[in-house]
């Protein structure tokens, strides 16, 4: 259902109705025509469709209403479907934007999180690396700790080895001396034995009223134990001497040994060197003749054309001067440890005789022990002469008393006895001792003096041998400084240029500066060379026919040579050429300047009114352009000034006040600017009053 | 353990590192003996800082070619061992003499064996260029003993090459090894300059007639 079928028929509806309220008149005029009447019944059931068909059309628009209704609610539905969709729409956006956001933060919290642990990483590793050095530096620390330990163990050990050496001797000598002891201890015995005969003596002689002959025996007896006992004593002094004399040198003995051992090391070192010093004094030799040789060559040939054998020479020279230099080295070195070691064992000296000064007095405190012991024994002889003459007493005595009371004398004068006679025996046991420890010092002392001789032996060996070395080493050094001022010279000879080691090329770029150089002054002396040949050509020519040359007088120009001839006429037309191309230059710099001028004046003709003619005295002519009589001419007043003009001229016409406006301008203001604007005003003036005159005329 | 994995931390340098630090002396070493001695005049340099110090280098366009296709082909030598001895010469422009030769040794430094290379500590590139920069002065100080040349000069780099050594044979020709003679020769031993690799010794031979 179109909307024309709407519109179209409601038209003639509302006209239709519009007939109904006028039915009388129509109807009057209808009746008074059939043919109305027909119209009108025609136009009646027209009017009856259209009714019809405007209730159908009400009907429709009802229907239409409703329709419409019915879709205004379902778009109303819609829009709140849309409404809540949107709602939803907007709830999820938000939604979605939230989730957003939590995610960034998350991924913000992430990578911090991750920065952190790339620091700390980082740290770590740092840390790591730190540790890693420190662990190298204690291993380090921990090998040589190891290394000084493991010295001290067995510099120990060496120690603790001679310790035991030592030990071992000491209970040999102790074995020995338990021995001689014993053997000492039964001579006691045997004493004490005959002490006790002696006493069985004494009581046969009480028994038998002492009769003077048995006391002459046991007199006799007595004075052999003495002298025995003087005896012992003189041995025990001279033995007590041996024994300082012993302990000096066993206290040495070890410390030598120890000496002797290094000097003997040392002296394998000092002979290895001196096989080195002169298998270094071969080499230097063969070196030097080497040397001279090569000199000989050297001085033979020419510097490019040096035969390769000398320069192998150089070559192994250099290498046996580097070895020299090496070998130096290391004898200095070696050297600088000898003197470390004599410096060594002169401490040492000083050391033992420190040690001998202090045996020394141990034996004389030993000696001084030995003359108190002396005293004792002379004490001791006076007691038993004392004792003696004391029994003489008892026996007189008993002689003249009874026996009972001599008997108890002579038990008692046993007893005295018998107490002396203990205290000898521990004095002969202190003293058997002495002896003992004198003997073990004097086998002690003999070993350590044979291997004291052998140590000074030693050292003066090594320290002539550490003399040679040094002298060698000082001859080594010359020998080098020798050897260096030769290198150093052979050297200049390369740096010179003058020699070429052998299998070296000598290259130059092609085109090199002092190549270029080359060309450029050979070009030129080239020409010089034809110039010069064709001259000298020129001359012998002359001289062959010198005479009829003369004779002739022939033209000036027939004596140069061709060469020459050609050479400047060819400079000539070159000349020729350029003056050609500057004059054509200067002929275009002139039309342009010509132009620009014109172009020039021009403008300043039609901008200020006034023509201008450039003279070459720097004069400048200007005339008005609107009277051609009125013209001035001006002259610049000094170069200084620059452009400061002055009227020097003026033409014949002219406005008829121009002296007062010369004056005006010129003389008072002195404008010349101004001067002209207002000739030009005044020209202007007059040129249009004539134009005008003209133009009425 | 530990000290083999300390040994590659240090920075040892290598063959190519050492032989770019010579070329570049080379570059330096013959401006300023160009400057000094007056080869060039002296608004042809400007100055440049390097090796801590003020370097005087040429501005000319030629010069700086023929100087950079030089020192390109001994880096190439220097690389793979070919050149011995590089020597500046300067010649009179008049009677074509050799006045001056300055001459740079290089020497390959032997390398330690296997069991000491872990003690020879790496030189510090502080050092060589010390020494780099005492070489340039000492070339500047020379101007106090050397004659002084009061003609026009030119100059010429020779390279002393093995025989074989690769040479691009239409740049490079053999030359004469221009020679000073040898009774009017003096030579003065320069200091030298060492890197892991390479040890450069400087002398100059000039020519004196006293």
């Amino acid at each position: 259902m179109s909307a024309s079928n709407f519109s179209t028929p409601a038209r003639p509806a509302t006209s239709a109705r519009g007939t109904t309220t006028k039915r009388d008149s129509l109807a009057a005029e209808l009746e008074r025509d059939p043919q109305s009447s027909s119209a009108k019944r025609q136009q009646r059931s027209q009017a009856f469709t259209s009714t019809l068909a405007h209730a159908s059309l009400e009907r429709q628009l009802v229907a239409a209403r409703t329709a419409k209704m019915e879709l205004e609610s379902k778009l109303r539905e819609r829009d709140a479907t849309i409404e809540r969709l949107e709602g939803d729409r907007r709830w999820l956006a938000e939604r979605e934007k939230e989730e957003r956001e939590e995610k960034e933060q998350e991924r913000e919290e992430r990578d911090h999180e991750k920065r952190t642990v790339d620091h700390e990483l980082r740290a770590l590793r740092n840390a790591l690396t730190a540790l890693r050095e420190e662990h190298a530096d204690l291993q380090d620390a921990h090998g040589s700790l190891s290394r000084t330990s493991t010295q001290t163990i067995t510099t120990q050990k060496a120690q603790l080895s001679t310790a035991m050496r030592q030990v071992t001797l000491l209970e040999d000598e102790l074995r020995e001396v338990k021995s001689v002891a014993d053997a000492r201890s039964r001579m006691v015995e045997e004493l004490q034995n005959q002490l006790d005969t002696a006493s069985t003596m004494q009581v046969n002689f009480g028994r038998q009223n002492l009769d003077d002959d048995s006391w002459a025996v046991l007199r006799q007896e007595l004075q052999r134990q003495a002298d025995y006992m003087r005896k012992l004593e003189g041995a025990n002094a001279r033995m007590s001497v041996e024994l300082t004399g012993l302990r000096e040198r066993h206290a040495s003995l070890e410390v030598l040994r120890e000496e002797k051992r290094d000097l003997e090391r040392k002296l394998e070192g000092g002979n290895k060197l001196r096989e080195e010093v002169l298998r270094l004094e071969a080499e230097v030799q063969a070196a030097r003749q080497e040397r001279e040789e090569w000199y000989k060559a050297a001085r033979l040939d020419s510097p490019s054309e040096t035969p390769i054998t000398v320069t192998q020479n150089l070559s192994s020279l250099r290498l046996t001067h580097a070895s020299l230099l090496e070998e130096y080295g290391a004898s200095v070195a070696l050297l600088r440890r000898r003197e470390a070691e004599l410096a060594d064992t002169q401490v040492r000296a000083t050391e033992l005789g420190n040690i001998v000064e202090q045996l020394q007095q141990s034996a004389r405190s030993a000696q001084d022990k030995i003359a108190k012991l002396e005293h004792a024994g002379s004490l001791a002889d006076r007691e038993i002469g004392f004792l003696q003459a004391l029994n003489a007493s008892y026996a007189s005595e008993a002689a003249t008393h009874g026996s009972s009371d001599l008997e108890d004398a002579k038990e008692r004068h046993i007893r005295d006895l018998e107490v002396l006679l203990d205290e000898y025996k521990t004095q002969t046991r202190v003293l058997e001792g002495e002896v003992e420890d004198l003997e073990k010092q004097l086998i002690v002392s003999q070993d350590a003096s044979g291997d004291l001789h052998e140590e000074k032996v030693a050292i003066a060996e090594t320290k002539s041998a550490h003399a040679e070395c040094d002298a060698a080493v000082e001859q080594h050094l010359e020998r080098i400084e020798t050897l260096e001022q030769t290198l150093f010279e052979l050297r200049g000879e390369i740096g010179a240029g003058r020699h070429l080691p052998p299998g070296v090329r000598v290259l130059s770029l092609r085109d090199n500066p002092a190549q270029q150089w080359e060309d450029l002054s050979k070009a030129a002396m080239d020409r010089l060379k034809v110039e010069n040949d064709a001259l000298l050509k020129r001359l012998q020519a002359l001289e062959a026919d010198g005479a009829r040359t003369a004779q002739k007088d022939e033209p000036s120009e027939d004596l140069v040579p061709r060469n020459l001839w050609e050479i400047v006429v060819e400079q000539k037309k070159e000349l020729e050429d350029m003056v050609k191309q500057k004059e054509k230059r200067l002929l275009r710099l002139q039309q342009v300047f010509t132009a620009k001028s014109a172009e020039f004046r021009e403008a300043i003709a039609a901008i200020m009114g006034v023509k201008l003619a450039f003279y070459p005295n720097g004069q400048v002519r200007v005339t008005s352009q609107y009277d051609l009589n009125a013209s001035f001419v001006f002259q610049p007043t000094s170069k200084a000034e620059g452009a400061r003009m002055q009227l020097i001229a003026q033409g014949e016409g002219g406005p008829q006040d121009l002296p007062q406006l010369m004056r005006n301008w010129i003389e008072e203001e002195q404008c010349v600017p101004c001067f002209l604007a207002s000739i030009t005003l005044e020209c202007y003036d007059k040129w249009r009053r004539d134009r005008e005159l003209g133009l009425d005329e | 353990m530990a000290p083999t994995k300390q040994a590659p931390m240090r920075q040892a340098i290598t063959l190519k590192g050492s032989t770019n630090l010579v070329t570049e002396f080379f570059k330096y070493a013959v401006n300023t003996i160009l400057f000094q001695r007056g080869v060039y005049p002296e608004d042809d340099f400007h100055m440049v800082k390097k090796y801590g110090q003020t370097v005087l280098v040429t501005q000319d366009l030629a010069l700086e070619n023929y100087l950079d296709k030089i020192l390109r082909q001994v880096n190439k030598w220097l690389l793979a061992g070919g050149v011995t001895q590089l020597v500046v010469a300067i010649i009179s422009k008049d009677t074509r003499t050799p006045l001056e030769r300055w001459v740079f040794d290089v020497n390959l430094v032997e390398q330690p064996s296997a069991e000491s290379s872990e003690q020879a500590a790496a030189k510090p590139e502080a050092e060589i260029q010390a020494e780099i920069r005492s070489i340039l002065k000492q070339i500047v100080s020379t101007v106090t003993f050397l004659p002084i040349i009061d003609e026009p000069t030119v100059f010429n780099i020779l390279a002393y090459t093995s025989e074989s050594a690769d040479v691009p044979a239409d740049e490079w020709v053999d030359t004469d090894p221009l020679a000073i003679e040898a009774s009017k020769s003096q030579q003065v031993k320069l200091r030298s300059f060492s890197t892991d690799v390479h040890r450069i010794e400087a002398m100059v031979a000039y020519r004196y007639e006293g």
